[in-house]
């Protein structure tokens, strides 16, 4: 499912099933919080439901812990397709900081190969809302990413030096005296090569 | 309270709800949001490495190409902002951003690739030039050619000249 596609399939009003995998309930409060009249989700369509049968999308919050793998499991199948998920928080997107627990499967990624694995289940597109806890307006921001009002401004930034880049810093502090002295002092000794070159 | 009590009350409270997604929201001072390295500043020391509780930074070296990567994923970062406090250059920040949700798991990764400097004896990358650049600084001036071999061809002539003076 596209971006596009999911934009004109979610068009209407989004019913979402909130999902707690063994979150500290710090997710869960700023998630009630967007439907609170302060940050008024309603206004979008954003309703929360109580059935996951009843639902268009899940709020994931936790990062699943092995406890509450098999009901996580019955909830993803009970509601009906299309679906989406909006993986809340630290723990949901990543694992957080109990990526590497031994009671953790550790995010959404994880728990997907998992669903891939038992159920043969093909995992539903996926929304991350990276926070901890992210702030209600983060929340608000992506339901906004979702329904296509606004655009998404995350993107990967990778920037690798080049090598000439490097040397011009190090040339302005690095002489050739400095390289002398090497030559003379280490290098230089007869006993000092010996011994340095064999070993390497 | 009566029906129409509670009308005014409504009435005299007004509107609450904020305008967010039409309106820019503004944080407040101090406010921890997602944080950045910045690649022109990265000396690669990976302090941030040691300090991050959720190993959301992480650093490896590419011995073959001499790379050194120091990855930050921000989907497991929690926003303590203990590389802020560690970074010896101020290289890493957090800044005041919030709107982080993406549909693309890759788009939460932030990768900044250093080069390494070959050790003058045995010819193995052993460090960043920036990190060299920055040792440099503080050390005295007769040290200062020391800095350019690996630690442990360092330690091996440090032991055989310790050795002589022994003897």
């Amino acid at each position: 499912m596209s971006r596009g596609n999911i934009v004109k399939i979610f068009k209407k009003s989004l019913w979402v099933f909130h999902l707690n995998t063994g979150s500290c309930n710090g997710c869960d409060i700023e998630i009630l919080n967007v439907f609170a009249p302060f940050q008024d989700a309603e206004r979008f369509g954003v309703k929360l439901v109580g059935s996951p049968r009843h639902a268009d999308a899940i709020l994931l919050s936790g990062p699943i812990t092995r406890e509450a793998l098999p009901r996580a499991l019955r909830a993803f199948q009970a509601v009906p397709e299309p679906k989406i998920v909006l993986a809340i928080g630290s723990c949901a997107c990543g694992g957080g900081i109990w990526y590497d627990s031994y009671n953790i499967v550790g995010g959404v990624q994880r728990f997907y190969e998992i669903l891939r694995e038992k159920l043969g289940i093909e995992p539903p597109p996926t929304f991350y809302v990276p926070g901890c806890p992210p702030k209600p307006e983060a929340i608000l921001y992506a339901i906004g990413v979702v329904r296509g009002l606004l655009a998404k401004k995350q993107v990967a930034e990778i920037h690798i030096e080049s090598l000439d880049e490097a040397m011009d810093r190090l040339r302005e502090v690095i002489t050739d005296e400095y390289h002398r002295v090497i030559e003379e002092y280490v290098l230089g000794k007869p006993l000092v090569r010996k011994v340095v070159l064999k070993e390497v | 309270m009566s029906r129409f009590k509670l009308l005014r009350k409504a009435i005299s409270v007004g509107v609450v709800t904020e305008k967010y997604p039409y309106e820019p929201l503004e944080v407040p001072p101090g406010f921890r949001g997602k944080p950045r390295i910045d690649p022109l500043k990265c000396i690669g020391c990976g302090a941030c490495v040691n300090a991050c509780p959720p190993d959301a930074l992480s650093i490896e070296d590419d011995l073959v190409e001499g790379i050194r990567y120091v990855k930050l994923f921000i989907g497991r970062c929690i926003y303590c902002g203990r590389c802020q406090d560690v970074c010896p250059v101020e290289a890493i920040k957090l800044s005041n951003e919030f709107e982080l949700a993406t549909d693309k798991h890759n788009d939460l990764y932030q990768v900044v690739g250093l080069r390494m400097i070959r050790c003058r004896v045995c010819g193995r990358f052993y460090t960043t030039y920036r990190q060299l650049e920055n040792v440099l600084k503080d050390l005295p001036e007769e040290q200062r050619p020391y800095a350019l071999l690996c630690p442990d061809c360092r330690e091996k002539i440090a032991s055989l000249y310790t050795s002589y003076a022994r003897r």
